[in-house]
């Protein structure tokens, strides 16, 4: 039996779907507007903060720069005039408040590079990680300890009391050899000749991947 | 949240089988709603059927304020979502072919891969008559070129190049697409009746 009511009612039915429309897209005009969260979500954010990966140790970073590593750029971001009294060889300099200018973009907003940021400690750098991290700028790590920790571990190694373990005198053999490296002179160490390496400032132009091309479609 | 692939919620390789998934289900909705059969798309042209207007301008209308309602709730990134680049004279040119090879053939080139699927002969020549243009083209190519990858103008949406508020903009639309269809249904009950399947 056909069901009369609802086959009234269907006979309004291109009405009934136009005014559904129309309130839809009228909706849309009426709703309230906000400003929407740039950058990442908080809890991705939250996520990269904790993270161990944040962070590489002044040990890791020498190792990357002993063995020539060419697959990272090390960012120095402290003021100007501290950059050039002394800083990590090969280091391009992108002052804290210079991060979003356009040149400084390059290096940061990349995919081929990790980029190690690091200042005198690393209050300044953690900075610049979280500024880079909501733009969602990927590879971006912070030295541990920042330049202070780099003299501390890596230039002036602290030596081993005798009663430490085997992994510590390791830690410090390796510290040492690196220290030699960067040209320090042991005056006990009379085999080791103080080779002062100066590395030329090079500037690496990374290059911007092709992103894949997504699927197209027609009628 | 979404886009569901570009965001890596869904992996880059499920792509094709979702295209896939995809294209069979809107290859079975269109031969279900008779979108199959010649008369019927061309119908538009001579006014006597505009279901291929009505569909179109619909399919358009809800993807277009599920997007919109979608991107305010937080749900999808309107802005990380692909706009096709727009080459202008390529466009144009490109689509008033397509435009005659509709209205002479019966078919576009979705709905004439539908109608092979049921087994229709005019549609396998008509496929056939696509086969032979891509082969044209592609020979051609260097000729093409300059007008093919010419006139390039980004991704421009008409949001962008109008530089009114999408909301506003859908609004609009949405009144044209509702006295458009009016137009069409006057306009059909004028012409006499045809029958065909």
């Amino acid at each position: 039996m056909i069901n009369r009511k609802l086959a009234k009612v269907l006979s309004f039915r291109y009405k009934i779907l136009a005014v559904i429309f129309l309130v839809l897209a009228g909706g849309l005009v009426v709703l309230p507007k906000y400003e929407k969260q740039e950058g990442i979500l908080p809890e991705a954010l939250l996520k990269n903060a904790v993270s161990s990966e944040r962070y590489i140790s002044t040990d890791e970073l020498a190792d990357l720069i002993i063995n020539q590593d060419p697959s990272f750029i090390l960012i120095d971001v402290r003021e100007e005039e501290s950059y050039k009294k002394f800083s990590l060889p090969n280091s391009i300099n992108i002052p804290l408040d210079k991060l979003l200018s356009e040149d400084s973009n390059s290096y940061l907003n990349q995919d081929q590079f990790d980029v190690i940021l690091f200042s005198n400690d690393h209050f300044y750098a953690d900075q610049a990680w979280l500024i880079c991290n909501r733009l969602d700028y990927n590879h971006i790590r912070v030295l541990k300890g920042g330049l202070n920790a780099w003299f501390n571990t890596i230039i002036n190694p602290e030596k081993p009391s005798e009663n430490q373990s085997v992994i510590a005198s390791e830690l410090y053999s390796f510290r040492k050899a690196a220290s030699m490296y960067f040209g320090v002179a042991y005056p006990d160490e009379f085999k080791a000749k103080p080779v002062v390496k100066i590395i030329p400032k090079k500037k690496v132009i990374p290059k911007k991947k092709k992103k894949k091309m997504p699927v197209e479609g027609g009628c | 949240m979404g886009p569901l692939i570009p965001n890596d919620i869904i992996s880059h390789e499920w792509s094709y089988i979702i295209a896939i998934l995809i294209g069979l289900a809107f290859g079975y909705i269109m031969e279900a709603s008779g979108f199959s059969s010649s008369r019927k798309l061309a119908g538009v042209f001579y006014g006597y059927d505009f279901v291929v207007l009505k569909v179109f301008f619909t399919a358009a209308l809800v993807s277009v304020i599920g997007i919109l309602y979608m991107d305010y709730l937080g749900y999808l990134d309107f802005n990380s979502l692909y706009v096709h680049p727009t080459f202008l004279w390529g466009a144009i040119i490109g689509g008033a072919i397509m435009g005659i090879g509709f209205v002479s053939g019966g078919f576009c080139p979705g709905t004439s891969l539908c109608a092979v699927a049921i087994g229709k002969i005019d549609a396998m020549v008509f496929v056939g008559g696509i086969l032979i243009g891509i082969f044209i083209f592609s020979e051609l190519i260097s000729f093409f070129e300059p007008i093919y990858s010419g006139y390039y103008f980004g991704n421009v949406t008409l949001v962008d190049s109008l530089g009114i508020s999408p909301y506003w903009f859908v609004f609009i639309f949405t009144i044209i697409a509702i006295i458009a269809f009016i137009v069409v249904d006057i306009i059909r009950k004028k012409n006499k009746k045809i029958f065909y399947n």
